[in-house]
């Protein structure tokens, strides 16, 4: 076994995991909300991103933020059908509708872009640099510094901000915040962009590592939970460690054991943590993140 | 009476069918503070929540809520936050992850020339423990004060009219009468108070009227000296028996 090789493996494929889940992290942190459609939003943001560039022919550089956009509007869509079940708060509802609504994009997806996988070629994903015996691409750099950013601009504007500190007034009680005078239902709207934007993101970033297939984000929800549990539900600091965590334990499973049973080796890993610390990795003795 | 800040009228709320509150007319005038006692469950908490159109729970509420005559029944809350109308509620009336820096950041945006809007500073004037507290959470203050607190954050917010749920709970006496005579020295700059206190002895002391509320409804209202001269109050509320 290379090991140099499986910790780069396993570092940018840990990136991609926090990337993917900083949407849901804030979506659970503020608005207290799931959404199981996100894996599909996932898949949406890799798909557009690929018309954009193959059948728009928008650049790499043009066809992240159009992609994000759609984000936005995806999720301002399922917040306005849910606005009234995310004010109560009605969270069986909501995993209803939102594996309903994870159900709906995976169809629409398949009729206007195919069954059929495609490849999202960029300007880096096919850029390789080799270092002795180490291999990666210019894209899974891409991955591993926009994944920073964003973690790093998230937290200070989360921490620094009016922004932020009217989120985390929400986060804590909405019903005090209504009394601060917060529209809670415009912080709701703005988490659900935020969500929206950040999983396009994810998907414009990630697709090109592998084949994208109208079908990947199922597989893509489950592995966004176990990170978003296993981080302490909310911690945006915790997403990021567990992120990395779980890339590299399936990285060294996968080439130690065998890549096929990475997925119910990574729940081992969820149950044991989450019985020896309830709160997540990023769990502090007051319970707080 | 001085000019009426805020009045209630018709105001009845509901749980599941069953009337817990039903209060025909009650008003607040500028600079006044009235205060509003009764046994628990009497429906004071519900009163106030209800003026704000807040709840923890799901009531249905009727009834007209004018904000210096501007009939503010049908905004959300926020927006009734927005025009001058300030609840702190009773139990959780901070942000206990939040600094009390942060608790006093969100001031009023453009409250007019009519409301005196608070800066950060006039509170710590008012407060000075919680200056000394700044860079505190919120969890880590004493009940004392997260009461101040409390009234800091809603101070800065601008209020026309203050309403304080049960301030006095888990205080010690001497906390108490700090708390209620600060209130009473704000309405010296026009603030109006409705205070809800099941500790009469420390209210009777801070308010100009008086209301008893039980099952929901007025049953007695009268001036601070009506009030402790009433038998019914001096016997059930203040422990003494009247000549």
């Amino acid at each position: 076994m290379n090991v140099g090789q499986q910790i780069i493996n396993g570092l940018v494929l840990g990136h991609s995991f926090a990337l993917v889940a900083i949407g849901w992290t804030v979506l659970l942190g503020v608005a207290r909300l799931v959404n199981f459609a996100h894996g599909q939003m996932y898949m949406l943001g890799a798909f557009v991103t690929w018309a954009a560039i193959a059948e728009f022919g928008l650049p790499y550089a043009l066809a992240i933020p159009f992609t994000m956009l759609v984000g936005i509007a995806v999720g301002f869509l399922m917040q306005r059908v849910m606005l009234q079940l995310t004010l109560k708060q009605d969270l069986v509802s909501i995993m209803i509708v939102t594996l309903g609504f994870g159900h709906v994009l995976h169809g629409v997806a398949a009729l206007v872009f195919g069954s059929t996988g495609q490849i999202l070629d960029t300007p880096f994903s096919t850029r390789n640099v080799y270092w002795n015996d180490l291999w990666f691409t210019w894209q899974d750099v891409a991955i591993v510094v926009v994944t920073i950013l964003v973690f790093v601009a998230l937290k200070l504007v989360l921490d620094r901000t009016r922004l932020g500190r009217l989120a985390r007034m929400v986060a804590e009680d909405p019903q005090l915040a209504l009394l601060a005078g917060i529209d809670v239902r415009k912080v709701y709207f703005g988490v659900f962009a935020f969500q929206g934007a950040a999983v396009a993101l994810a998907g414009a970033m990630i697709g090109p590592r592998t084949p994208i297939l109208t079908s990947m984000g199922f597989d893509e929800v489950i592995m966004t939970f176990v990170v978003v549990v296993l981080g302490g539900i909310g911690s945006v600091w915790g997403s990021y460690i567990a992120g990395i965590s779980l890339g590299l334990f399936t990285a060294f499973f996968g080439a130690l054991v065998s890549p096929a049973y990475t997925t119910p080796a990574a729940f081992l890993v969820l149950i044991a943590v989450l019985v020896l610390r309830p709160g997540g990795l990023a769990a502090k003795p007051g319970g707080g993140h | 009476m001085s000019a009426r800040v805020l009045e209630i009228a018709d105001l009845t709320v509901r749980y599941g069918g069953n009337r817990v509150l039903a209060v025909d007319g009650l008003s607040l005038g500028a600079g006044e503070v009235v205060g509003v006692v009764g046994a628990n469950g009497a429906g004071k908490s519900t009163l106030v929540n209800a003026t704000l159109g807040w709840s923890r729970g799901k009531p249905v509420v009727s009834g007209r809520v004018l904000l210096d005559g501007k009939d503010v029944s049908a905004l959300p809350t926020p927006r009734r936050v927005a025009e001058g109308l300030l609840l702190i509620p009773e139990g959780k009336l901070i942000f206990g992850t939040m600094t009390v820096e942060e608790n006093l950041a969100e001031g009023a945006t453009d409250p007019g020339p009519d409301r005196r809007a608070y800066s950060a500073e006039d509170v710590y004037s008012l407060f000075p423990r919680l200056k000394e507290r700044g860079g505190h959470l919120g969890s880590q203050l004493s009940g004392g004060e997260r009461q101040m607190l409390g009234i800091g954050r809603a101070l800065r917010l601008a209020p026309k009219a203050l309403l304080l749920d049960e301030p006095s709970i888990g205080l010690a006496p001497k906390l108490v009468s700090t708390v209620l005579h600060t209130v009473r020295e704000l309405c010296r700059d026009g603030l109006s108070v409705l205070l809800v206190e099941q500790n009469v002895k420390a209210a009777i002391a801070v308010v100009d009227r008086m209301i008893l509320l039980e099952r929901g409804r007025i049953v007695l209202e009268g001036t601070a000296g009506e009030m402790r001269d009433n038998p019914r109050i001096a016997e059930a509320y203040l422990g003494t028996q009247q000549a």
